[in-house]
């Protein structure tokens, strides 16, 4: 991704040599065209086109901005409930994320959205343990976890 | 015991940078509007004590080498040697001098020997601080 983002760059710079000019709006001309020469030989990059990982990127932030307001309404109706018919819970999610970054991102994500708090990442950084306000069945909770966030952010980092 | 703290060390790696940042810009904002060598100081003792509870003593004296003490004494001859240079000129102790220079970047930038004596505030806030939790912390 960092090398196809600094040929995109470098592409850029060069146009504004060849054109002459040091403005921004020339960097940007020389940019777009910079990206439509590096998708037409993207067979040429082992990894996929950065502009995909950041794609998925926009769609974790617009997943984490749909999943906030639904589980704040969720949360909404468990705190104006007049019986506490809650049952909360502290249940481990096995996870294969690898990276540093991304197990804190899937963490912050989870313990944003309310409801559920991450409390503790084993040692071997393979299982979160997360506590939650209001859960039926454990299995259905980590596959909620697992199919929304944990893909999303896969996504983002698959090379 | 240990634990796993890989959330707050991934996160500091990030923060920290942010509050180094806005504690050089605090700096050099003192002239003009609220800031200065203290509270720069402060933010970046901020910075590097985050740096401490996240990491360990041993990994931040190996990353930051400094002798906290030397950096406080480097910072009080700064202050004292601004503030006696208006000696050499004939004028009273602790006399200020500015002029606008043009610089690459900057442009007309006004600069004024008062930034080098906040520049000593600032290295004798730090050492000092750090040089307290340092060895507060520390077993020797």
């Amino acid at each position: 991704m960092a090398f196809q983002l600094i040929l995109n760059v470098f592409i850029a710079v060069v146009w504004m040599f060849v054109s002459g000019s040091a403005s921004a709006s020339t960097f940007i001309i020389g940019y777009l065209i910079g990206l439509i020469l590096i998708m037409m030989t993207r067979r040429f990059f082992k990894e996929r086109l950065y502009i995909a990982r950041l794609w998925a990127a926009f769609k974790l932030t617009l997943l984490f901005f749909k999943e906030l307001t639904l589980s704040n309404i969720s949360v909404l109706r468990v705190v104006l409930q007049p019986k506490m018919t809650i049952q909360p819970m502290i249940f481990a999610l096995p996870t294969d994320l690898e990276h540093d970054w991304e197990i804190t991102l899937l963490s912050s994500l989870i313990t944003l959205t309310p409801g559920t708090i991450v409390l503790h990442v084993s040692d071997d950084q393979r299982t979160l343990y997360i506590h939650a306000i209001d859960v039926d069945d454990v299995d259905e909770a980590v596959d909620s976890i697992k199919h929304t966030f944990e893909k999303a952010i896969k996504e983002v980092s698959r090379p | 015991m240990k634990t796993n703290d890989v959330i707050l060390q991934t996160t500091t790696k990030v923060v920290f940078f942010i509050i180094f940042l806005f504690s050089i810009h605090i700096f050099f904002a003192g002239h003009y509007t609220p800031g200065g060598g203290f509270v720069g100081g402060l933010l970046t003792t901020g910075a590097l004590v985050l740096l401490l509870l996240a990491f360990d003593l041993k990994t931040v004296k190996q990353a930051l080498p400094f002798n906290f003490t030397i950096v406080t004494g480097i910072g009080l001859l700064l202050a004292l040697g601004t503030a006696s240079a208006s000696l050499v000129f004939n004028v009273p102790f602790f006399t200020h001098a500015f002029d606008d220079f043009t610089l690459p970047l900057f442009g007309v930038t006004s600069l004024h020997t008062a930034m080098l004596f906040d520049a000593g505030v600032y290295l004798v806030v730090v050492g000092a601080a750090i040089t307290i939790i340092q060895s507060i912390g520390g077993d020797a």
